[in-house]
């Protein structure tokens, strides 16, 4: 998972996460995201699990610190599509209240548009 | 002109010369004392007045000198392309200047900053035999003043090449040293991090009659995963199962500061679920790293066998009987530590019967993976856990067996511990 997919529309940034997000490719998304929130123009964020096979404790942390980023910018991060593979890991780490998420990618844009 | 037994001669002692450079060069690696052997045989082989020799450095596009002779030991850089250094490494091509002053590449700046009169300039590119240029050499003034002539050039050309292969040879030599340093200092880092550890302290552990077993097993060399067992007082044990997000040195220290509050803090007598929210109001003090950990803690009655504990978001544990039952500890409500402040933890109880494993792991073991991407799962842990076992070493014996079996050559991907418990 080098390449993440995206659009950027109306100041909301939908990234879509393919594949694993581990030890391994947590790094490049951390890049990744860091790069497309500096220039100021996302004011939401919806990050689309739909075609994501697995999260690891470290891509966990990449999302907390992008939950915090968008927080302190006035913005919003919206995670959708969560498998119950991916729902799991959030649920033990007691992640899933901490985080806004919806069922759906349309869902979760109409949620950070707001 | 010279005479034909005077140019032979002129070439023996070239010759000569080079070989004995080269044989000199060949035996520094240390990159400063080699750059300065070189300009100190250059000036004399070629019967100069002085040397300079210019590195190119690719990753900034510039020449730098530590050692251009009358110079003082000053480190100089300029651009690439600037002057006839910077002309000679573009072009690949030795340049001649009979007289410096006529010449309008010539910068007398260095001549007025020194005092020394440049008369006659040759400057040579340091090329590799694989093609490679690593810089240029440069001598001022012949000896007999008289400007620089072809068997000069040649025999400057010459110097170079040997040079060149010996700069590059010291260069990869220093890039390996640094990529040594950095291993060590890993290796360093994770000894440090598995000395935090309790051992198996058969002493302790015998005079207190408890049986406790551990295994841990990082996946980088310096891993997240941790684990503790204490005494809080003469009749209660702590048993701490813990993964920070993360791997590396940054996840080692937050580690060690976790596990240092965690102790601290169950030492003044707090039960679990008040330990987690301590230790997470303070862990929420420290950064803003984003690091978080999940952490299972659980404080034992060794006399009752009584098991109050809590959770900040970390696999649940299994108690095991000595028949083999299995039954995972009732969830209880937890966040992992150093996400969000005033978390209100569950408190869960529970009770070891005397035989009982009490088997705590990380995701290691159940998000372990084979060459296909499948997971080990807790269903196979719990299949596993399933049977009678003998002590807790024989339990901790058995899941890495299976693991081992499961995950076959397929990399480790995640740190990967279990802490055993029996009840006695």
């Amino acid at each position: 998972m080098t390449d993440f997919p995206y659009e950027l529309s109306d100041s909301v940034l939908m990234v879509t996460l393919d594949g694993r997000l581990d030890t391994n490719t947590s790094p490049q998304l951390e890049k990744f995201l860091a790069e497309k929130l500096e220039t100021g123009q996302v004011k939401g964020l919806v990050i689309d699990f739909e075609p994501t096979e697995y999260i690891s404790s470290a891509g966990l942390r990449i999302l907390l610190m992008a939950a915090k980023k968008m927080k302190s910018s006035g913005g919003k991060l919206i995670l959708c599509a969560l498998s119950d593979h991916v729902q799991e890991v959030f649920d033990i780490a007691g992640f899933t209240p901490v985080f806004n998420i919806e069922a759906t990618r349309d869902l979760a844009v109409v949620a950070a548009q707001n | 002109m010279s005479s034909p037994s005077s140019q032979t001669d002129i070439a023996i002692r070239n010759l000569d010369a080079l070989l004995e450079v080269a044989t000199q060069i060949g035996a520094v690696i240390d990159l400063d004392e080699l750059l300065e052997l070189i300009v100190s045989k250059t000036t004399s082989v070629m019967d100069a007045e002085r040397s300079s020799l210019f590195c190119y450095d690719p990753q900034t596009n510039e020449l730098w000198s530590r050692v251009a002779e009358g110079l003082g030991s000053e480190e100089l850089r300029f651009p690439a392309e600037q002057g006839i250094a910077g002309e000679t490494l573009t072009t690949r091509k030795i340049i001649n200047i009979p007289n410096a002053y006529e010449d309008a590449r010539f910068n007398p700046s260095f001549d007025k900053a020194t005092g020394f009169k440049t008369r006659s300039v040759l400057s040579v590119p340091l090329i590799t035999a694989g093609g490679n240029v690593v810089g240029v050499v440069q001598v001022l003034n012949k000896s007999n003043g008289e400007p620089f002539g072809p068997d000069d050039e040649k025999l400057l050309m010459a110097l170079g090449t040997q040079a060149a292969v010996a700069i590059q040879r010291s260069q990869l030599v220093q890039v390996q040293l640094e990529q040594q340093k950095t291993h060590e200092a890993l290796r360093l880092a994770a000894e440090i991090q598995m000395n935090m550890l309790p051992r198996n302290d058969e002493a302790f552990l015998k005079q207190k009659r408890l049986e406790v077993a551990s295994y841990l097993k990082p996946a980088k060399e310096v891993g997240g995963d941790f684990y503790d067992y204490f005494l809080v007082d003469e009749n209660h044990l702590a048993v701490v199962m813990g993964d920070v997000s993360d791997k590396g040195i940054p996840a080692a220290l937050f580690m060690a500061i976790t596990k240092t509050l965690i102790k601290s803090v169950a030492r003044n007598g707090l039960k679990p679920d008040q330990v987690l929210r301590q230790v997470n109001d303070d862990l929420l003090l420290q950064s803003d790293s984003g690091m978080f950990v999940t952490i299972f803690l659980g404080i034992i009655d060794i006399s009752s066998g009584e098991v109050a504990y809590a959770n900040g978001g970390h696999g649940s544990p299994y108690q095991v009987t000595p028949s083999g039952d299995v039954v995972k500890f009732q969830p209880v409500p937890g966040i992992a530590l150093g996400v969000t402040d005033a978390i209100e933890f569950g408190a869960g109880m529970t009770h070891l019967a005397t035989g009982n494993y009490l088997v705590t792991y990380t995701d290691g073991v159940n998000e372990a993976m084979d060459e296909d991407g499948a997971e080990y799962g807790y269903g196979r842990l719990e299949e596993l856990l399933n049977q009678k076992f003998d002590s807790s070493t024989l339990v901790i014996e058995a899941i890495l067996d299976d693991v081992d079996a499961f995950v076959q050559k397929a990399p480790q991907s995640d740190d990967l511990t279990v802490l055993v418990y029996r009840h006695l």
